[in-house]
């Protein structure tokens, strides 16, 4: 058997208010294979979006070792981590987090500028991503003029463009109606299975959680679970 | 695309944008303005001629020195030439067409005063007639004056019984290299005013100042004070001062203007600088999330540094550059207003490199604090808005 993409042993991450100590994410131990897809759920506050972010490299462990396909990432510097992170990983974020001053186009491309592509290169990349997202034709509009669904679709758009091996999506539903977000499950599940993008998704909607391989539970920081899904749904 | 980025920033909030540049584009043109005019003021002392001496009366410039002087002047050894150099005062139509007049010894003119160039008509024109005069190229611009107009006076100090003006007539037109002597200026026949005054039953006429010219290689000091010493038991006693010094008397008669105007003009830069912070600390703020998704993305701490530093210097340089515009195109006119305040008004390429110099550092001071806090700034907080 392979090496798993991500391993984590006994991770922690501890916030300190005052005197007290919080443990956002308490000895934590996971073991995610490349190209599966995983569905994180709890309580809110039970640490999921920290257990995101420390994969991602956006945040750090207090304790615990923590890898990413074979490396130890508390052996990177920051900006060994930022260069890991433009070229292996997409973020979704449940607000978008598009650049409200840019075009579609232009947010789509902005990761492609950490990459050593000419400029041509970056447009027609950027334009594949934003038709696999159903939005060429939106590709001037800013994020202001679009709807909720169609900012997280650039958004998708944005994180799959530099095709990383793994997309982190934290919440991405969470601020969407029924049918934007049922189009948002798809988009993620057609990258899992056509592309074989490894996907972590935390999210509150069971029904999103259906269409991932495993489902994760956490609460208060512990991993409760972690539940395989035989059949996961198409969204 | 981080130069998009840094335009697209600036321009999200017109007004404020528009209002900030504008604010800098003031100051800068202010800056450029004051600076010019500290300047000209001294332009005076800057560029006097160290072979120069003026002899004044000892007791004030207004009191005049007598003619018979002149000649025991030109006896002390070093001094090649003296020449009589008296205040007119005289205005032409009213008291806002004011410039210098002196009457003076014509045939040494131009042996004392080497920088002028008389570039229309000539000496022997202007010597060819008593109420001949020359004038400088800048009356010429302010009057549309010519060789052959007439120009009538009135003088403050010498008047002509009848009440009637003084009439001088246009014989040559000069240039001039130095401040020493501007292009505002007169000059006439010192025996006009002599035998005018003369007829009128005037006896005791006097000289207001002497310019002497001295020889190569000459000890000034030495000259000074062999002048002061010659009319130590005269009626009137003088003093001889060297031109820059002659001409600081003038500044300093001013007090501490230029100290003042310079403090003026770096309030107004504090203020200002004080105001672009504060504009690019709120366009730091707005942009928090934005510097955490890029550095979600992996851009560096040093791009997003770059994003929000270029904002304030394009800002500043925008800015700057429209004052410095503002302060070439204004300085025709601003110096045709104050050609006799300030003759030697010009904004110099110097005074331009400052106030460019000066536009940029508020821009680096301005940017860098918030563009430090964006490179500090964790993007876990950014992102939960939290910073
Ligand atoms: N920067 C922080 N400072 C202090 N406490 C934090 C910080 N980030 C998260 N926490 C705390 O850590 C716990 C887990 O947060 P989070 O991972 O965001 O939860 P979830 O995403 O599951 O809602 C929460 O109690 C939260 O208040
Ligand atoms: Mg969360």
């Amino acid at each position: 058997m392979t090496e798993p993409l991500i391993v984590l042993e006994g991770v922690s991450r501890i916030y300190r208010r005052g005197g007290e100590q919080l443990h956002a994410l308490d000895k934590v131990d996971l073991k995610i294979e490349a190209g599966s897809f995983y569905a994180f759920m709890g309580p809110s506050g039970s640490g999921k979006s920290t257990l995101l972010n420390l994969i991602g490299g956006l945040d750090r462990p207090d304790e615990g070792s923590l890898s990413v396909a074979g490396q130890p990432l508390a052996a990177l510097s920051g900006a060994d981590i930022a260069r890991w992170r433009a070229s292996s990983v997409g973020f979704v974020f449940q607000g978008f987090n598009l650049i409200p001053v840019l075009s579609a186009r232009d947010n789509v491309e902005l990761p492609l500028l950490l990459a050593p592509l000419s400029r041509a290169q970056r447009r027609e990349h950027a334009a594949h991503a934003l038709e696999l997202v159903g939005l060429s034709d939106r590709a001037d509009h800013r994020p202001s003029q679009l709807s909720g669904g169609q900012q997280q679709r650039v958004a998708i758009a944005r994180s799959i463009v530099t095709d990383p091996t793994m997309i982190l999506a934290d919440e991405p539903t969470g601020d969407l109606d029924r049918a934007a977000a049922d189009s948002v499950l798809d988009l993620l599940g057609r990258l899992h299975e056509q592309l074989d993008k490894t996907i972590l998704m935390v999210t509150h909607d069971p029904r999103a959680a259906a269409a991932a391989e495993y489902t994760v539970h956490l609460d208060k920081g512990r991993l409760e679970s972690v539940e395989r899904n035989e059949t996961p749904a198409k969204a | 695309m981080p130069l998009r980025l840094i335009l697209r920033n600036l321009l999200k909030r017109p007004l404020r944008f528009t209002l900030t540049a504008g604010a800098l584009m003031m100051a800068v043109f202010l800056v450029c303005v004051l600076q010019s005019l500290v300047v000209a003021l001294d332009a005076g002392v800057r560029e006097a001629k160290s072979d120069r001496i003026v002899v004044q009366s000892a007791v004030s410039l207004f009191v005049g020195l007598p003619l018979a002087y002149q000649s025991k002047i030109e006896t002390v050894e070093g001094v090649e030439r003296a020449m009589k150099m008296q205040w007119f005062g005289g205005i032409y139509q009213d008291s806002s067409g004011f410039f210098a007049q002196f009457g003076v010894d014509t045939d040494r003119l131009l042996e004392v005063y080497d920088e002028i160039r008389i570039v229309e008509g000539s000496l022997e024109q202007l010597r060819a007639g008593r109420t001949h005069c020359l004038i400088g190229k800048g009356l010429v611009q302010r009057y549309g004056w010519e060789p052959g107009s007439r120009i009538p006076l009135q003088s403050q100090i010498f008047t002509r019984g009848d009440g009637s003006p003084w009439e001088f007539t246009v014989a040559g037109i000069y240039e001039s290299d130095s401040a020493s002597i501007d292009e505002n200026t007169m000059f006439f026949d010192f025996r006009y005013l002599e035998e005018t005054l003369r007829a009128r039953g005037e006896t005791e006429i006097d000289a207001g100042t002497y310019i002497l010219r001295i020889a190569p290689g000459t000890d000034a000091v030495r000259v000074m004070a062999q002048v002061d010493s010659m009319f130590e038991n005269d009626a009137q006693r003088v003093q001889a001062t060297s031109e820059a010094e002659f001409n600081a008397q003038f500044v300093s008669m001013l007090g501490n203007i230029p100290f003042f105007v310079s403090s003026i003009g770096g309030g107004v830069l504090a203020a200002i600088a004080l105001a672009v912070l504060n504009t690019m600390i709120m366009a730091g703020r707005e942009q928090s999330r934005d510097v955490g998704i890029l550095k979600a993305l992996g851009f560096t701490d040093r791009t997003v540094f770059a994003v929000l530093l270029g904002q304030s210097l394009l800002l500043c340089s925008l800015g700057g550059f429209l004052g410095l515009g503002l302060a070439r195109l204004a300085s025709g006119p601003i110096s045709m207003v104050l050609s006799t305040q300030f003759p030697g008004y010009e904004v110099t390429p110097g005074v331009l490199g400052q106030a460019a110099a000066v536009a940029l550092a508020i821009g680096l001071v301005a940017g860098i604090t918030p563009a430090w806090r964006a490179r500090k700034l964790e993007v876990v907080d950014a992102l939960r808005g939290e910073a």
